[in-house]
């Protein structure tokens, strides 16, 4: 605020989220609804907004099949990209980023396209999910296209410790394979094939018998 | 949807028994009808239906294992609730130990201490005590959110009242939660501040000091400020409001709920024009000209050279009365006008004197609908104006009707309206052709061709049928919201009797819950054509004695020189007459041109022999009328300011001292006096009027309002529509901000509106047009300029600009069709 | 113990189309089903004593007799969000069996006459979604959803909807918020989603196990489903067990088994011979039962009766090396970042109480704040909106009653620990400031 922000030299304990301390730019225009006439925005995203808003046409469903064309489009939900969503659907940005900031799937910066989420829940800590983190952020820390981090439960205990790759699910994954994973993570290859969920039989044997 | 019923149940609370309406949500039930409070946060019932967040209501019901929140459980026959259990009072100190624990408790410095819900359920429920150790969490604060109001994140008790009435109240959808959990926090998208109409209601929702008036912030204590009950005049809305008065000044304004006006809720206007009663540039002295410039004089040298220049100009003189006058001060005027100078040349309205016959049956007493009733119709038609603009509150009870009450929302106005994405169907007409379109509409309910009617007003024929199907299906109880624009101008007679026709057609008349309902031009416009501040009507809209001129004929008769005074009585013809150049002409020619005003507006700068300083509404007593014909009463908040004296004592002044004392010696005589001379109004008292207002339509008296001609009423053929031809349909619109308290409201400046040239996208392609850019809108040698606005919503043919701004007036035109260009 | 229903023949290659699903019988059971008048398929459903799979355990039959009847729009959304940490049996019959859940959705549609179904699938079922959306598909090109589904009359749409990761969708009424486009936060109850659902129309709202036991039921019939399992706990409960035992993974069990026979028989208990220190019974949001537990009967009423509950049917296995305050704070940490923030015990609580347990672990806790994270717990239960609160304070109030002399003597471990190395940091600062005087 223009007349005297008091900086307040105590404690920024529990702040972390940027956008408690942020103020509104007084010389921005109000975020109302965008005009239709005047926003432009790529035929392709305005064509996966429009599919969402056909196949889930009450209410505001569309919404986030929206902020995922917009996340698919810029790789991250970006301002100009839920504005440009807003048009489509008539509504203000604020509704879209209030949704999009809620759930855990939508980045509200940019970051790597490739995402590694470990899951660091009960079942796969019990089987060593924090040293597998540790291990793979030791080798992709650093890498700008890889978003790397730690996820709550992927539903996929049963292969713990895990990681969903670019949304393929990989597990058991033992230490020593963690640099054979972040190699083809880099590469964009198929992750650890032989340990994908998808070719992994029930473990019930009453199941498989037939 | 009809009101609903309200069946009383008999239900335990504490062991007592109380009555309460079936359904009425526990926590209010038994604060009206038990006295018993049940503490809660998030829960406002003006906000919509409970939430349940906060959980700081939980109280036990008999037969229900856990504890219930009380804002959210409807009260059932035979309940037996207990809000005094240990169960009960263990659970209201966790919530507040909860809330606390990151609350900064800095209640010291914070503007909401002495009037904090938060400190009250704390003292009241709270243990005193509190088990957390580990750092609060501290921010930057306070942070700008607007112009307007302050946020401190750290007070926030994501009671969700804020986002909750800007999703569903205002419907802005600017204010949003982001994040989850304890990391969520109340902010606008990306940096943007939250700037709307309605924005400075969440500084009264707060229940903590986390959003705050940044005009108000530190000026001062609840303990040090009187609250002073009265009505805001600023628009026809006329909400119920309250001056926060400390030391004879102003400091704030807030909402004093009443259902039947305002339901709670104020327009930023209202809440912070307050700040134009307490400026420098606002007129607080007699002034007079003296060699072309204006100098301060005396009263008596004012009233003396009055008194004069009026006797001189005799019956020669006109005199144009503004909407925020009074019914006393109207009064008054009609007296020096007729009694004393002996003249009939007065108008209240702008654009054209109606028929009196019609201006009686469109007030007629049966066909008039409350404002409550736009909450509760089957259907509220919106003929011709932009309720935002034109009395902004009623732009959120008719949100509410759609969000709460399943009302259906038909819209039929020239200009895209704010409403539209919650109306069942909109139809546009051409600027200016309100009249032909409501008959086309009339002809189609009736079964009539109604294409060629519709072709006429400008209007998609196709589109006028839905319209009129969605109409004929709707259900009985049919408001219709219509602008005052619908009977001004050329058209103004056929506009009103083809609302009547329609009124007629829609059974409307005698209907509970439905009916017409006028958005009048001024605030007291109803008032003063019912105390016959019009030039042909006397008071209680009688017969006139004579016929005077409307104020077209006397802004015609000073350009010819046939008049030769004006009386300017809170009125601006630059800004609300509308023509510009017609009143150039006649303030240019006029020889004397006495001003009530409280701003030097562009005429009274430029025009005034004599200007006389203007009371705020802060400093007022008298009486004024609503558009649904509630009498409201104005009451003095503060000293008046500098050297302002009564208006209605001026008025009775100039009267006797021309010769004719109107023997008035308080403003409450007058008042009585008007209860008495209007039939209608007889055995009101100022008394019974009080704080809340009476509807005179509802009282017996109301049978003594002057008969009115019935309809159905005959028809001229419409003239077409001007077509366009490579020019544009020229129409104008006030908005919300235009008017020069908001311009003279420090805190308002930013909301100042500069004209913008509204244009569809296929006429902005043809003309070679960009969004933002410089425009220039022309007819008839005059031009204006504004910066393009391209609306995917704006009819193809037309431009829409900005009346009533002090440069590049749309009032400077000449309609119908305007060159448009770039630069 | 009867043969498995719901994974009978579940890694047949191709399972997944259309084609090997018919092959193998199904559909058959829609086409009964729409032979059978609605309220007859309700009162079988009722009677089969199937109860929702999903947590709650509401009887499935019972909850779709709540839809009135009427020309509103109704609808039927399968709630495939499973996010209860050590739930992971939705996503098997998803992946490898879609057209089962399919044609139960259309079962549960046609019972309670609506025209419009979704399926909310987590978002991080990524892969799962794509399989699903091409079975949809297949449904689709073969008539059994969109109009007049095999002749019946019936219409029924199908969409799927992917949410975007927030554990407090798989809330009911969190889900119909996130699938109405806002963010998820549960809401009131009353109204319940049976009269004022999606979009204010009547909603059936059931899990993806629940409703791939549909076509079971009606095969089978009412009489032979309700004879499966024990009194009150009809049926096979698929149950994911994981943790530290050998063989985690899905396992299709009657109900009644004994647990000891889930966790050891079929998942082979935990590993090297391990002792077992806690188990949950089911998912994370439970109460902690222990190694003395373990021959409870695995059905809804005995878990319940030994303190706990069955809930999803999850068995998270803690073995005798792991830490109870690592548990928890795993716990906590999850829940607090869960928390949708809309009412205030779970919001507040759920942040205060991971607050509690770092301190623990960074050695600044006392043994006062044991006392009062164990009173936190029980501000929080019972007083929130929706169960989520109740998800941490329940196992966390449940971790510290049994096992409190653990917390104590990490508390003092981490303190002394703490203390010692404030001791020799200062020791060597003491040095390096001799070093530079000397």
């Amino acid at each position: 605020m223009s007349d005297g922000v008091a900086k307040v030299l105590r404690f920024t304990h529990n702040s972390r989220i940027p956008g408690w301390d942020r103020a509104a730019d007084l010389d921005k225009a109000p975020a109302v609804v965008p005009e239709p006439a005047t926003t432009e925005l790529p035929a392709e995203l305005r064509a996966a907004i429009e599919d969402g808003v056909r196949r889930f046409p009450e209410g505001d469903s569309a919404f986030i099949p929206a902020l995922y064309a917009v996340q698919q489009q810029y790789g991250w939900c970006s301002p100009e990209g839920i504005e440009q969503a807003a048009a489509v659907l008539g509504r203000t940005p604020a509704a879209l980023s209030a949704v999009a900031t809620f759930y855990d799937m939508f980045r509200m910066e940019p970051f790597g396209r490739k995402t590694v989420y470990v899951c660091t829940n009960i079942s796969c800590s019990l089987c060593g999910a924090d040293e597998l983190l540790e291990a793979l952020e030791q080798r992709l820390g650093d890498e700008p296209d890889v978003h790397l981090r730690g996820f709550e439960c992927l539903g996929a205990c049963d292969i713990a410790p895990m990681a969903s790759v670019n949304g393929v699910y990989v597990g058991p994954i033992p230490l020593d394979e963690v640099d054979e994973l972040s190699r083809q993570v880099v590469a964009g290859e198929d992750p650890l094939p032989a340990r994908q969920l998808l070719r992994r039989p029930c473990a019930d044997s009453k199941a498989a018998g037939e | 949807m009809p009101r609903p019923i309200e069946k009383l149940v008999k239900l335990t609370i504490n062991g007592n028994d109380v009555q309460a309406p079936q359904g009425m949500m526990l926590s209010e039930a038994a604060l009206k009808y038990g006295d018993v409070e049940i503490p809660v946060f998030c829960y406002d019932a003006k906000i919509g239906p409970p939430v349940g967040a906060c959980r700081m209501c939980l109280v036990e019901i008999e037969g229900l294992g856990k504890l219930q929140a009380g804002c959210s459980v409807g009260v059932k026959d035979g309940m037996v609730v207990h809000t005094d259990t240990q169960q009960v009072k263990d659970a209201q100190k966790a919530v507040l130990d909860f809330l606390l624990i990151n609350h900064p408790l800095d209640c010291p410095v914070c503007d909401k201490g002495g009037e904090c819900p938060l400190q009250d359920n704390s003292f009241g429920y709270g243990d005193g005590l509190s088990k957390f150790v580990e750092p609060k969490r501290h921010f930057e604060k306070p942070l700008a959110l607007s112009p307007l109001i302050a946020i401190d994140r750290e007070r926030c008790i994501l009671c969700y009242r804020c986002v909750r009435y800007s999703e569903e109240v205002s419907e802005d959808d600017q204010l949003v939660l982001e994040e989850r959990g304890s990391n969520t926090y109340v902010t606008t998208f990306d940096g943007h501040p939250y700037v709307a109409p309605f924005s400075g209601n969440i500084i009264e929702l707060c229940p903590v000091g986390a959003l705050t008036s940044r005009p108000y912030r530190f000026r001062a204590r609840p303990w040090e400020i009187e609250q002073a009950g009265s009505i805001c005049t600023l628009c026809p809305a006329q909400c119920n409001i309250s001056f926060s008065v400390r030391d004879e000044i102003v400091l704030r304004v807030l909402a004093r709920d009443h259902k039947g006006v305002d339901d709670g809720w104020l327009c930023d206007k209202g809440r912070f024009a307050y700040q134009a009663i307490h400026v420098d540039q606002r007129v607080t002295e007699p002034l007079l000209r003296d060699g072309g410039e204006l100098r301060p004089v005396t009263w008596e040298l004012a009233i003396e050279t009055t008194a004069k220049l009026l006797s001189h100009a005799g019956a020669n003189t006109g005199a144009l009365v503004g909407g925020e006058t009074t019914n006393e001060e109207g009064v008054l005027l009609t007296h020096l006008m007729r009694e004393a100078l002996g003249s009939h040349d007065l108008d209240s309205r702008a654009g054209g004197s109606l028929d009196l016959e019609l201006l009686r049956a469109l007030s007629e007493p049966s066909l008039q609908a409350s404002v409550p009733d736009l909450q509760y119709a089957h259907c509220v038609l919106l003929l011709d104006c932009e309720p935002v603009d034109d009395a902004p509150i009623l732009d959120l009870r008719l949100r509410k009707g759609v969000r709460h009450h399943g009302v259906k929302l038909l819209i039929a106005s020239s200009r895209p309206s704010a409403l539209d994405r919650r109306a069942s169907h909109s139809a546009r007409f051409a600027p200016g052709c309100g009249a032909a379109f409501t008959a086309a509409l009339d002809a189609e309910l009736a079964g009539q061709p109604s294409d060629a009617l519709a072709i006429a007003a400008g209007a998609d024929p196709a589109n006028l049928k839905a319209l009129a199907s969605e109409l004929r299906d709707a259900g009985e109880d049919v408001v219709i919201l219509w602008g005052e624009r619908l009977t001004a101008g050329p058209r103004r007679e056929q506009g009103a009797r083809a609302l009547l026709n329609l009124a007629a057609r829609l059974e409307l008349a005698g209907r509970d819950g439905a009916g017409l309902l006028e958005i009048p031009a001024g605030t007291n416009s109803r008032g003063l054509r019912e105390v016959g501040v019009l030039p042909n009507a006397s008071i209680g809209l009688g017969d006139a004695a004579a016929s005077g001129r409307d104020a077209q004929a006397i802004g015609e008769a000073l350009a010819s020189g046939e008049l030769t005074a004006l009386i300017l009585l809170h009125s601006d013809p630059l800004l609300d007459q509308p023509s510009s150049q017609l009143w150039q002409r006649a303030l240019g020619k006029a020889t004397s041109v006495i001003a009530h005003a409280a701003f030097l507006t562009p005429a009274v700068r430029e025009h005034a022999t004599v200007i006389f300083p203007a009371e705020s509404y802060a400093e007022k007593e008298g009486t004024i009328v609503h558009p649904d014909s509630r009498l409201q009463r104005l009451r003095r908040a503060i000293a008046r300011q500098g050297e302002t004296r009564a208006e209605w004592a001026l008025l009775a002044e100039l009267a006797a001292r021309i010769g004719n004392d109107p023997q008035v010696l308080t403003c409450s005589v007058l008042s009585a006096r008007i209860f008495d001379a209007v039939p209608f109004y007889k055995g009101l008292s100022l008394d019974s009027i009080g704080g809340s207002g009476v509807r005179w339509t509802e009282r017996d008296a109301a049978a003594s309002f002057p008969s009115a001609p019935a309809a159905p009423f005959a028809l001229d053929d419409a003239p077409a529509a001007a077509s366009p031809n490579g020019l544009l349909r020229l129409g104008s619109f006030r908005s919300i901000w235009a008017s020069p308290e908001v311009e003279a409201s420090p805190a308002l400046a930013f909301l100042h509106p500069r004209q913008r040239v509204e244009i569809a996208p296929v006429d902005a392609e043809r003309l070679g047009i960009a969004q933002g850019e410089s425009v220039t809108v022309a007819s008839n040698g005059s031009s204006v300029t504004g910066l393009a606005e391209i609306r995917a919503a704006a009819q193809p043919g037309t431009v829409f600009l900005q009346s009533a701004i002090p440069e590049d007036s749309a009032a400077l035109l000449e309609g119908p069709l305007v060159e448009v260009k770039r630069g | 113990m009867t043969d498995t229903l719901l994974f009978r023949g579940i890694d047949e290659p191709g399972l997944n189309t259309i084609d090997v699903y018919e092959r193998r019988g199904g559909y058959k059971q829609l086409k009964q089903a729409f032979a059978t008048p609605r309220d007859k398929l309700i009162a079988q459903l009722t009677e089969s004593g199937l109860r929702g799979r999903g947590g709650a355990g509401f009887l499935m039959g019972t909850k779709a007799s709540f839809i009135p009847h009427g020309n509103m729009q109704k609808y039927v959304v399968c709630n495939a969000d499973e996010s209860e940490p050590g739930t992971f049996k939705d996503r098997e019959l998803i992946q490898k069996n879609p057209h089962q859940l399919i044609e139960g959705v259309i079962i549960a549609a046609y019972a309670i006459d609506a025209s419009i179904s979704y399926i909310y699938i987590r978002g991080e079922y990524d892969q799962q979604a794509d399989i699903l959306d091409a079975a949809i598909e297949e449904a689709r090109q073969r008539g059994l959803l969109g109009e007049n589904i095999l002749g019946s009359g019936f219409n029924l749409q199908l969409e799927l909807f992917r949410g975007a990761g927030a554990y407090i969708c798989g809330e009911e009424t969190g889900m119909l918020d996130s699938l109405e486009g806002k963010r998820g936060n549960p809401r009131l109850k009353p109204p319940f989603p049976a009269n004022l659902g999606l979009f204010q129309g009547p909603t059936l709202i059931n899990n993806v196990e629940t409703l791939s036991t549909l076509p079971h039921i009606v095969e089978l019939g009412a009489a032979s489903y309700a004879a499966i399992g024990v009194k009150d706990s009809a049926g096979t409960k698929l149950v994911s067990v994981s943790g530290n035992v050998e063989r985690p993974g899905n396992y299709e069990v009657e109900l009644g088994t004994s647990s000891r026979e889930i966790i050891y028989t079929m998942a082979g208990g935990p590993i090297d011979g391990r002792a077992i220190k806690c188990w949950f019974p089911g998912g994370s949001s439970v109460p902690v039962l222990t190694a003395d537990d373990l021959d409870v009967s695995y059905d809804y009423d005995s878990i319940e009766a030994a303190g706990s509950m069955l809930a999803s049917g999850a068995i998270i296995v803690v073995d005798e090396t792991q830490s109870v305050v690592e548990l928890a704070y795993k716990l906590a940490k999850f829940y607090a970042h869960e928390s949708c923030g809309k009412c205030t015990p779970c919001r507040e609580g759920t942040t205060w109480t991971l607050n509690m347990i770092e301190r623990i672990k960074a050695g600044t806790a006392t043994p006062m704040d044991l006392e009062i994270m164990a009173s936190v717990q029980e501000q929080i239960i019972g007083n929130c909106l929706c169960p989520l609160g109740d998800a941490m304070a329940e196992p966390i109030g449940s971790l510290i009653a049994k096992f409190r002399p653990e917390f104590e003597a990490e508390i003092e471990a981490n303190r002394a620990a703490r203390e010692q190395q404030l001791v020799s940091e200062f020791a060597s600062a003491e040095v390096a400031i001799e070093g530079v005087s000397g």
